[in-house]
């Protein structure tokens, strides 16, 4: 009661201050340095730069500034030695938290001003892509809770020494850590959240879901530290250690804060966003399992139930089977790792063992099956998804909600690992359950209808597809058709975004670089009536391809790239080159990469990709973005210490090595490649030489037994060898 | 004098707000080491000059905060109230202070060999390499002057306005944000990571060019002249009440 009675007196007294002022002003004024100084969202949608890079910039100034309000403000009263007066006054425990209360509520009212004072500005600066709700989530998440982070942190550190001086030097250091070292680490960044793209025409609730847990760990964690720093909070002359075993006499005090800290140590250690993937990238161990003896999968049904509400998924597979061996056998299944797994056959629950390896964003999990000749196999699956770990810097996927959702692979059904496909390969039957406004698109030449209408709005679609796995898009998407290279493209785009694509002329866009590709290395040919899918997905960094259908980069359209003169108002590189991934990569097959070499479809495609740049936006551009690009991060690549030293990486620990690695492994497919291949076309003589030898070798006759494009196929085609292309 | 000085690095240095520093340093530097350092700088070894230069500019900013927060032992308002008893000692003020300042830089100096020791050690133990002998001309380069200019200029500024020292520990900081030319690249480290790029040979010896050399070493003859100002009588303080 007397903390409540004080507290209105505290704040009171605080918001007198003009200390207390300056430091609202100056958070409020901090967002501006998003715009200017610090940037650490570098994709290129509005909501990126005008919304969370102000957002980040104004929670990390605020932080700081609050923290060395919290201070002084601790420190007030024994500066002006009128603490032995409020002592016998008023317990300093209870003191603490009336101080505590009231600096939280004055950053809650900084958080609010500088809401409003940055909406008007925010608005002008995103234009028609501005959302409310997206706002309010950012200025939150992003600027509010790193106020109260940085007051418990400091106030916990000045109750702990009782020293201003050491109080600034621990909360530097804490504050220095999180926006340099752990500035790429999602869950230990909690002055600046690591987010890398907000999205202008879908939701963002995946990211905001991530930084709501990583501050509410690290809340959870300083609210225990300035818990236990409260138990030492000096009374009755007494020293910290004395004070300390004054203050556990009652025992709840300790509890709740030893209560905290093990809440926060469990909220770090079971977030629910990565998965445990194995780091090494070159691991394929869930791909080289035996197949099962004599077993063939005859069909499998799926229904999908996403919850967009909550971002989960639940959902039923049905898979029946051909056994001819006569034995017993085990099915494994590789699982989103955030999904838990019931199995049943014939209505009999059988026992599904999730085995605790993950690899590939997909958790294994085995189910042993009895010996009879038809098994029909029922799995119920369902939960919150988990990205891969390897994407924790890039976060946002897999977003689900009413506007927008993804599912690839063993995220829509469980993928069966072990068991080969019957003679007419994977028939499945999909059914998704989505709201009304969705529009459910599959990631390949199938096509969704809708089959059933339900009460509360939401439709059922249902479309059959025969490959080993799956990838579903939905959400409320425009559908435009493009003729060219003699296919029908059906490009699917956010009704959001209707306007920027039509200013980008992006219809045309696409065109140009199927006629380019159809003109220079031959024409595409689909089974299902000569029909290419192009999807705009979420901003991700990147896109794929598969059989009749490629992704489209949110990021490829957006207004900054259209007044980039530079590239002659033209964008979509990640859209050039997950089209050509439909030439090079899928029209063309490529074996499993080789980690000691470069080949992959990859070189070919970036070779192309900046072919159809060279000629779209001039030849200084395509010279700055690719080639000076390529040689850059070659150069880098052969002049890296571990590259030429190698017996020091062995000394470094594993996962060491494979940081190491992995990023290693990039360069050389995705710009020594390219780079060899421009050599290639130098040294045959010109770039339509290059483009006959391509023509060639993308019509040419395919060996059933073995249907890959080898680097020693293009070599033989260009009459060189692997020598002749030595970039040293 | 000799006295004076063990006593006030007493008072500096056995404290918890040294041994406090010295921990936040260690895990600060072991942050750096482990996940900046250990890749090497600019393609040199983790353990080239370049790369151990990179390593000190990044703890450049705490040790600068380190020596500025010893100088407020003596600048103090509490300092300054016992200096009416300590300047009635039968000591020459400017020697008592030179006491002073020398016991501020031992005590900087040991912050330092703390933050060397910790990479030697980081070094031999992944890398077994132990030729430090390289390692002497970066760290001075790069500690010295900083760290000598910040005593001098926060002894300054402490006597002048005792709080003029607060705003001054944020100057690395701010300089961190700025785009400096490439003589003065050493105040906020890209000296390192962007020079030995420019050189156009792997593997370069540590070559300061002159500029950067001038940079410091005025930096260096600032800081020694800031710690023998003397401004006079330290700003009396301000009385509350009437006599």
């Amino acid at each position: 009661m007397k903390t409540l009675r004080l507290f209105p007196l505290e704040l009171g007294r605080l918001l007198r201050s003009r200390l207390t002022w300056l430091a609202v002003l100056l958070t409020v004024l901090s967002p501006a340095a998003g715009l200017t100084l610090y940037k650490p969202a570098t994709a290129s949608t509005m909501l990126s730069m005008y919304l969370a890079n102000p957002a980040i910039a104004g929670g990390a100034a605020g932080g700081i500034l609050f923290a060395l309000l919290t201070v002084f403000d601790l420190d007030r009263a024994r500066r002006s030695r009128a603490d032995v007066l409020t002592d016998a006054a008023v317990s300093p425990l209870t003191m603490a938290w009336v101080r505590l209360l009231a600096l939280i509520a004055a950053a809650a009212l900084t958080a609010g001003l500088a809401m409003l004072a940055w909406l008007p500005v925010s608005r002008w600066l995103m234009g028609a892509v501005f959302d409310g709700v997206d706002y309010a989530l950012a200025y939150l998440l992003f600027l509010g809770l790193a106020l109260p982070l940085a007051i418990l942190a400091a106030g916990a550190a000045y109750q702990f020494t009782r020293r201003t001086d050491l109080s600034l030097v621990l909360f530097a250091a804490f504050a220095g850590l999180s926006l340099t070292v752990w500035a790429d680490d999602w869950q230990l960044c909690w002055l600046n959240p690591c987010v890398w793209a907000l999205s202008d025409d879908f939701s963002n609730f995946r990211v905001f879901r991530s930084v709501a847990w990583m501050r509410l760990t690290w809340l959870a964690a300083l609210a225990g530290a300035w818990g236990v720093s409260y138990l030492c909070i000096r009374q009755y002359g007494k020293g910290l250690l004395g004070s300390l075993a004054r203050s556990v006499r009652r025992v709840w005090r300790p509890v709740i804060a030893l209560a905290l800290l093990a809440c926060s140590g469990t909220a770090y250690a079971a977030q629910p966003f990565y998965d445990n993937s194995n780091p090494d990238l070159t691991a394929m161990e869930l791909y080289e399992l035996d197949y099962a003896e004599g077993v063939t999968l005859l069909d499998r049904t799926v229904q999908v139930f996403p919850d967009t509400d909550a971002g989960t998924v639940e959902g039923q597979a049905v898979y029946r089977f051909h056994n001819t061996s006569g034995k017993a056998w085990t099915a494994c299944f590789g699982v989103d790792p955030g999904y838990d797994l019931t199995a049943s056959v014939d209505g009999e629950t059988v026992s599904a063992v999730r085995t605790g390896y993950e690899e590939s964003n997909m958790a294994l999990w085995e189910i042993a099956l009895p010996a009879d000749g038809e098994v029909e196999l029922t799995l119920e699956y369902g939960g919150f998804p988990k990205d891969w770990n390897l994407s924790s810097t890039v976060q946002g996927d897999p977003e689900i909600s009413e506007i927008y959702l993804c599912l690839e692979n063993q995220r829509l059904f469980p993928y069966l690992l072990n068991v080969l496909p019957g003679e007419e390969g994977y028939p499945t039957t999909v059914e998704v359950t989505l709201p009304g406004a969705m529009l459910a698109i599959p990631f390949g030449t199938s096509d969704a209808a809708v089959v059933a209408e339900h009460e509360d709005g939401a439709r059922t679609w249902r479309y059959a597809s025969n490959s080993p796995g799956g990838i579903l898009y939905a959400g409320d998407y425009v559908r435009q058709d493009i003729q060219a290279g003699g296919i029908t493209l059906e490009f699917y785009y956010g009704r959001k975004h209707q306007a920027v694509m039509e200013a980008a002329g992006a219809a045309d866009a696409v065109r140009a670089v199927v006629d380019y590709c159809t003109a220079h290395y031959g024409q595409l040919s689909f089974g299902a009536g000569d029909t290419l899918k192009l999807i705009q997905s979420r901003v991700a960094g990147g896109g794929y391809a598969v059989d009749g259908a490629s992704l489209l980069d949110e990021a490829d359209f957006t207004t900054v790239n259209l007044d980039d003169t530079g590239k002659g108002g033209g964008a979509g590189e990640v859209m050039i080159h997950e089209l050509v991934h439909q030439w090079w990569g899928l029209g063309n097959m490529f074996d499993t990469a080789d980690a000691a070499s470069p080949w992959s479809a990859e070189g070919l495609t970036v070779y192309t990709t900046y072919r159809i740049v060279k000629e779209l936006y001039g030849a200084d551009y395509a010279q700055k973005h690719y080639v000076d690009q390529w040689r850059q991060a070659v150069d880098g690549y052969y002049l890296s210490f571990y590259v030429r030293h190698p017996d020091y990486l062995e000394r470094l620990p594993e996962d060491k090595q494979l940081e190491i690695t992995n990023a290693l492994t990039y360069v050389r497919q995705y710009c020594e490649m390219p780079l060899k291949i421009l050599k290639a076309e130098q040294l045959v003589g010109s770039e339509s030489a290059m483009d006959q030898i391509l023509r060639g070798l993308f019509n040419r006759e395919l060996d059933p037994a073995y249907p890959y494009l080898t680097y020693q196929d293009f070599l033989d085609a260009c009459g060189l060898t692997e020598e002749a292309l030595d970039l040293g | 004098m000799g006295k004076i000085m063990r006593y006030e690095c007493r008072r500096l240095l056995w404290n918890k707000f040294f041994f406090g520093l010295l921990l936040v340093l260690l895990f600060y530097g072991w942050q750096v080491l482990n996940s900046v350092t250990l890749l090497g700088v600019s393609h040199t070894a983790p353990f080239s000059p370049w790369s151990f230069g990179d390593y000190l500019s990044r703890m450049v900013p705490l040790l600068w905060l380190g020596a500025l927060f010893f100088l407020t032992f003596f600048t103090s308002g509490k300092a300054r109230r016992a200096a009416v008893l300590t300047d009635a000692a039968p000591m020459e003020p400017r020697r008592y202070a030179l006491s002073r300042c020398a016991a501020a830089l031992a005590g900087t100096v040991l912050l330092a060999l703390a933050v060397l020791v910790e990479a030697a050690v980081f070094y031999g133990w992944y890398f077994q390499w132990y030729g430090w002998g390289q390692l002497v001309l970066p760290a001075l380069v790069t500690l010295v002057p900083p760290l000598v200019f910040a005593l001098g200029s926060g002894w300054l500024l402490g006597r002048l306005r005792p709080w003029l020292v607060y705003p001054w520990m944020l100057v690395p900081f701010a300089l961190l944000a700025l785009p400096l030319p490439e003589a003065l690249g050493l105040w906020n480290g890209r000296f390192f990571s962007v020079y030995p790029l420019t050189l156009g040979t792997l593997d370069p010896n540590l070559v300061l060019p002159a500029s950067v050399l001038t940079a410091q070493a005025l930096l260096l003859a600032a800081g020694a002249v800031l710690l023998c100002v003397h401004p006079g009588r330290a700003q009396p303080l301000r009385r509350n009440h009437a006599a």
